[in-house]
């Protein structure tokens, strides 16, 4: 049913004969636990490198800001600043823990988990490899979408339970961003699902080529607007700027995490980092090919593995350095023009990519225009030489 | 193997939790909290039939259903709520009792 | 093996869940204990190899639902210890009193021996019917949605848009004009 990264490496003699092995050791079935292992060290893996991630994420976004602005950044702390993040994860675990006086001490506790969850559980779909993913559900890409939905939980409640009147309005404006722009998400990634036909990221990605006149960014025009409605989309979804009204710091003090000190305002600013980059390797997935080499090499080999997460991972990183970018570059917007462009502008324009997709597909049998091109090209060639 | 039976005993279990918030609780917004147990609990009445009796995908669609409607259903509600509140100043459920005698 | 595990965290987490609804006082609290009722539910539909309405019920419920009754909450200063009401000369307080929990309690029994005359005849937990294996439903539910029972679809995308009128309409503050 889905192809997960134990059914890869069941593909492997090694690992076959280790089951084996254990299984006459011990005298009983042990394919169940040694499947429930393997699926724990590779979810375990996944959940470190992501944290690592997250941390490298803040040391870049200094770096890249700094870059912009003409300085240097951090350059004390290991060569060329890079264990930045580690320092900054040891301040942040010898601060206080201060819970404001009247408090919902209950949902301030939960609050930053519900924000961890909702992202740590999407890495689950996120497609690193084709055999190296952790799984592959056959709903993958509604699946990420309704766990990123915890995230909006854990703001609103982090807002409201800090009972200050600053972190009420951070996390309100933080829900209804997240509520609204889950819709042009949607919509895009529907637009993309319809061309192949298939919700799980494996179908997604491997409807496409590695070459990137196979990518369905350049698919259609409907898809290459679509690209940029997801991208505006996951924006505002994950508050980076210009939607970063909710944190706002320069307005509301800090937003719905102002009053969270050390470790919980910690696990908030790396959910928001592992968040950019989950979204950023979703819409690498769906518009840029994913994981896919140019002409498929290695196959299914380790070596190909390894290809095919270097290729994702660099699409992925590129998208990320384009988020900083933007963020450094646009000022914020307001809370209403916020809701305009979500609700006048994206939400339309992604219904009409939908349907223009769907017209496509109907009409011109899903080729891509390259291929029209190509076709035109090739069948005036041969019509040419024919006179 | 977990049989069609324990799915009826959950489905019940949610259904008289459902029950008791309706009749016992007086925040209006409590209500339709346990409205939504209420559609949650014949929604997975529905699946865990089709699963085990029909194998068809009925049951699916039905509770597609369920769960859409329910989501209407509790926005139109707490739409009501809210000008409730405008207009009476409270959310509890016997200050609405003006259609009576 | 994996399936009987989620089975059991989800089934621990719905009644959980549903308890925590009836018995706490805080409305936000009893937010949150839905919400973790509403995953328990979506686990549950899992292991019934419901894939898609599991996903289905995340981002409906858990995404769009339960935001919504906090919005509720919060607009309506909800989030205040205890409501009574204005009128009358007991104080009821929004929780309920023992009354409303001792009429409630009654409901109840009458309902799970009625209820339960039918059902505990044909419970029988030992049985170990194989049902057929899991396959993917989102073609086939997509294909059925479109051939079958197209009129529900159409009608529910008719349902929806009223509710969104209706709501938007309702809950607007007033202008002084009407």
């Amino acid at each position: 049913m889905n192809n997960t990264i134990v059914s890869y490496l069941l593909d492997f003699e090694i690992v076959r004969n280790m089951f084996d092995f254990v299984s006459t050791k011990f005298g009983l079935n042990a394919s169940g636990i040694l499947t429930f292992f393997i699926f724990f060290i590779a979810a375990f893996i996944v959940v470190n490198v992501m944290a690592v991630i997250g941390g490298l994420g803040t040391y870049a976004e200094r770096k890249i800001s700094a870059d912009m602005q003409m300085r240097i950044g951090p350059n004390r702390v290991g060569p060329f600043g890079i264990l930045q993040f580690l320092a900054d994860g040891v301040k942040m675990i010898m601060k206080e823990d201060i819970v404001p006086a009247k408090a919902d001490r209950a949902l301030f506790f939960v609050a930053p988990t519900l924000c961890l969850m909702g992202v740590f559980a999407s890495l689950a779909v996120i497609p690193f490899s084709k055999g190296l993913t952790l799984t592959h559900l056959n709903v993958g890409v509604v699946y990420l979408l309704g766990v990123s939905s915890l995230v909006g939980i854990g703001i609103f409640l982090g807002g409201y339970s800090s009972n200050s009147k600053w972190s009420m309005l951070g996390g309100m404006r933080g829900a209804s961003q997240i509520i609204s722009y889950e819709i042009p998400v949607t919509l895009s990634m529907l637009a993309v699902v319809v061309l192949a036909g298939g919700l799980s990221f494996d179908k997604l990605v491997d409807a496409q080529t590695g070459w990137p006149t196979g990518w369905f960014i350049f698919h259609n025009p409907f898809t290459f607007i679509g690209f940029f409605v997801f991208f505006v989309g996951v924006l505002a979804e994950t508050n980076r700027a210009p939607f970063d009204l909710p944190e706002a710091e320069s307005e509301l003090v800090s937003g719905y995490h102002t009053e969270f000190t050390g470790m919980r305002f910690a696990f908030f600013a790396l959910a928001e980092y592992v968040e950019v980059f989950v979204v950023c390797g979703a819409a690498s997935a769906l518009f840029l090919g994913g994981y896919k080499v140019p002409m498929d090499l290695g196959g299914e080999s380790i070596l190909g593995q390894i290809l095919q997460m270097g290729s994702f991972l660099t699409k992925t990183f590129l998208l990320y350095y384009v988020v900083i970018w933007i963020r450094w570059t646009l000022p914020r917007l307001r809370v209403d023009q916020l809701m305009v462009v979500c609700w006048k502008y994206l939400t339309p324009i992604a219904l009409f990519n939908l349907v223009g997709c769907a017209l496509w597909v109907y009409f011109l049998n899903g080729k891509s225009f390259y291929e029209l091109v190509m076709n035109m090209a090739v069948t005036s060639i041969h019509s040419g030489g024919g006179h | 193997m977990i049989s069609l039976s324990s799915y009826l005993l959950i489905s019940f279990f949610l259904f008289l939790c459902g029950i008791l918030v309706i009749i016992a609780r007086k925040n209006i917004i409590a209500i339709l909290l346990g409205i939504e147990l209420l559609l949650n609990s014949a929604a997975l009445n529905f699946v865990a039939y089709s699963r085990y009796t029909a194998q068809n995908l009925d049951g699916h669609i039905f509770a597609l259903f369920i769960i859409v409607i329910a989501a209407a259903e509790a926005a139109v509600g707490l739409a009501i709520v809210i000008r409730f509140f405008q207009i009476k100043e409270s959310i509890h459920i016997d200050d609405a009792s003006q259609l009576q005698s | 093996m994996f399936v009987k595990f989620l089975f059991l965290i989800s089934t621990l987490l719905t009644l959980a869940g549903a308890i925590g609804v009836v018995a706490v006082k805080n409305i936000m609290h009893a937010c949150v204990f839905l919400l973790a009722s509403l995953i328990g539910v979506a686990g549950l539909y899992v292991t019934l190899g419901a894939d898609f309405v599991s996903a289905v019920q995340l981002v409906v419920y858990v995404g769009g639902v339960v935001i919504l009754m906090i919005f509720a909450v919060m607009l309506t200063g909800g989030d205040k210890a205890d409501f009574f009401n204005k009128f009358g000369f007991e104080k009821v307080s929004a929780m309920g009193n023992k009354k409303t929990y001792l009429v409630g309690s009654a409901v109840l029994i009458v309902f799970t021996l009625s209820v339960g005359k039918i059902i505990f005849n044909i419970i029988d937990l030992k049985s170990s019917k194989d049902p057929q294996s899991y396959v993917s439903t989102v073609e086939q539910l997509g294909h059925l949605l479109l051939t079958d029972h197209v009129l529900a679809f159409e009608a529910s995308s008719v349902v929806l848009l009223g509710a969104l009128i209706g709501a938007a309409i309702i809950a607007r503050p007033n202008r002084g004009v009407k």
